[in-house]
């Protein structure tokens, strides 16, 4: 009986779930793709919009983005996460405090200080100028440079969380264990440690990667006119040009990609571990 | 902008399964007879609308407005399901008519009206279903500490002219409603009165001359003021009211009305609310002459009551000819152009920028 009465209380959730986010779009897709438009019309439909070449461009831009975003945030979160998991008292303490606080702080509030910094008139530029090491300022705003600074910033505790989660659970006698075999100091990185936290990289740059490619605010603010991702697409078809069916195509396309991407991540996470209780 | 951010997300996550949340929504109408829920684009346009329009008329009538943020979209969205929440449209002349296209829209019972007389009103903006509130306009802004008043291009093909007037530029993005195909015409050589019905590939191919300038195309009025206050843009096609609000707040930044695009803002009913004579009422108010001088010598647009010329703000009268500068100098938008095109020319614009 005990795991049955558990059970209902994940009921709650599991309701909220399915009235306020799985009815909803399933509602929006029927709706628009089987009861708004032609059914007969849905396959010329899906092959309209997704062979488009904004589609297909903004499908390459989307995975080029993120795919830079997931490796950007690896390369920094991975020392960071090292740190943290070696670490106790007042340095761990301070160092979460500085992953965890921006990470409470509003995605728009983020985005925007990155661009005071690094507009045509921003800080970089006007120090650069001071310094005289420039006489045009730099385009540092408005290009793919900018959107992976942005979107990294705002990743990057995702990946320090998942990483620091992983490394946690290595044993330390294991390294020990390395160097008392007379291992040097890289190979027991190389052959004991990273290893050890390999599921930890995937899970983290799946994650990254995951959110990145639904990412809209960070590219829509920070990109060039032609730095088009997915989500920017989907957004001006629902509200400039209304076309709800092409909308809800690419809808559905992201979904599926996301809802894969999720059934790897799935695969290689040991999501009792991530918890802790592992 | 922060407003205009939060709607969008809004509508993406969830605007579309409007029926989930009617019952909250029929307790929040029964309780509350008092109010007027009007969708407004929110930001500034609302901080002086509050002061000028929304409080005294609350004083007069007892009838409370309460801003909602929504876009054309939503409101559309919100009409398919059969749930409109709001009372009173205040949005641009072109979503006006989309939303009449789709029947959302009552009659403007202009018979009614208490407070204006229908005959004073600009009646390229008295229409059936809808009335303009206010008229405005695309003009050419220019940050005045790179070109001071007086050296700034003064028509469409001088500010195409890349060599002879250097600098960033910015122009309206798809992402606001529209890009500038008609200012793109103009600058590549037609006159004002033959941009209608507007030659797109010509036009995308004028703006393709001007796009090296362009670091950034703008979608919202407050970025693009943004843009050219911190001189991100020296040169920027913008609304005059974003150009004239931020430079009484003391930017460096000044308009060149010749050519400028006519733009308006109106009123539109839904159809079949409840509160109908509330939202007449309303819409009567503040097209008021008193009240247009007050709301819109603040907010810096041109009124559509003939009777508040007078009280124009200047910097918005031609000087030579006394009349707004819209009058002298500008050219009327055609919506029902760009209600019949714009998914044409947005389908055009998703291929454009990818080049």
């Amino acid at each position: 009986m005990k795991p049955h009465r558990t059970t209902l209380l994940m009921l709650p959730a599991f309701a909220m779930l399915g009235c306020i986010f799985l009815a909803p779009l399933a509602w929006f897709f029927v709706h628009t793709l089987l009861i708004d438009s032609d059914p007969s019309d849905l396959r010329d439909q899906l092959v309209a919009v997704l062979a488009s070449r904004a589609m297909l461009r903004a499908i390459v831009t989307t995975n080029w983005i993120s795919l830079l975003v997931t490796v950007t945030v690896l390369l920094l979160g991975y020392p960071i996460a090292y740190y943290l998991a070696n670490r106790r008292g007042f340095r761990f303490t301070l160092v979460v405090f500085c992953v965890i606080v921006p990470y409470f702080t509003s995605i728009i509030v983020r985005t925007y200080s990155w661009m005071v910094l690094l507009g045509r008139e921003g800080l970089i530029n006007q120090a650069l100028r001071d310094l005289h090491l420039i006489s045009d300022p730099l385009p540092l705003l408005y290009n793919q440079f900018s959107i992976v600074i942005g979107m990294t910033y705002v990743l990057l505790p995702y990946m320090v969380l998942t990483l620091f989660a992983a490394m946690k659970g290595i044993d330390r006698n294991l390294l020990l264990a390395a160097r008392g075999m007379g291992a040097s100091g890289p190979m027991i990185f190389r052959r004991v440690y990273l290893p050890l936290s390999r599921h930890g990289v995937i899970s983290g740059a799946l994650i990254v990667f995951i959110l990145s490619i639904g990412f809209f605010i960070t590219p829509a603010l920070m990109g060039g006119p032609s730095d088009v991702m997915v989500a920017m697409l989907i957004e001006r078809s629902v509200e400039i040009t209304l076309d709800w069916p092409g909308a809800a195509v690419m809808s559905l396309f992201l979904l599926s990609v996301t809802l894969l991407l999720y059934a790897v991540y799935y695969r290689v996470t040991d999501v009792r571990r991530l918890m802790g209780t592992v | 902008m922060g407003t205009v951010m939060s709607t969008r997300r809004g509508l993406l996550r969830g605007a579309v399964p409007a029926a989930l949340a009617a019952p909250m929504l029929w307790t929040r109408r029964a309780a509350a007879a008092q109010q007027l829920m009007v969708r407004t684009p929110g930001g500034a346009f609302d901080e002086v609308k509050k002061r000028t329009v929304y409080a005294p008329f609350q004083e007069m009538t007892g009838i409370e407005i309460v801003p909602v943020p929504s876009t054309a979209a939503k409101l559309l969205a919100m009409f398919k399901a059969g749930q409109v929440d709001i009372d009173v449209i205040d949005t641009g002349d072109d979503s006006l008519l989309d939303l009449e296209h789709a029947g959302a829209l009552e009659a403007i019972p202009y018979k009614d009206f208490k407070y204006t007389n229908p005959d004073d009103i600009d009646p390229s903006v008295r229409m059936e279903h809808q009335v303009g509130s206010f008229v405005y306009a695309f003009v050419n802004g220019f940050n005045t500490t790179v070109y001071p008043v007086g050296k700034e291009p003064k028509t469409w093909a001088e500010f195409w002219d890349i060599k002879a007037f250097p600098g960033p530029r910015t122009l309206a993005d798809m992402a606001s409603g529209a890009p500038n195909l008609e200012i793109a015409l103009i600058a590549d050589g037609v006159p004002m009165d033959k941009v209608y019905p507007i030659d797109i590939e010509r036009a995308f191919r004028s703006l393709s001359r001007i796009r090296p300038a362009v670091p950034k195309f703008w979608d919202t009025g407050a970025l693009s003021a943004q843009m050219l206050s911190n001189r991100e843009a020296v040169l920027a096609v913008i609304w005059n009211t974003r150009v004239q609000v931020a430079a009484a707040g003391g930017a460096p930044v000044a308009p060149q009305w010749n050519q400028n695009q006519v733009l308006a803002q109106a009123y539109g009913i839904t159809k079949g609310t409840p509160k109908l004579d509330a939202g007449v009422r309303f819409i009567d108010y503040s097209l008021s002459p008193a009240v247009q001088a007050r709301w819109l010598g603040a907010y810096k647009a041109i009124p559509v009551n003939q009777q508040a010329y007078a009280h124009t703000a200047p910097e918005l009268m031609d000087p030579q000819t006394n009349l707004p500068w819209t009058r002298s100098k500008g050219f009327r938008n055609d919506i029902r152009w760009w209600s019949a095109n714009r998914a044409k020319v947005g389908a055009h614009w998703n291929r454009w920028v990818l080049q």
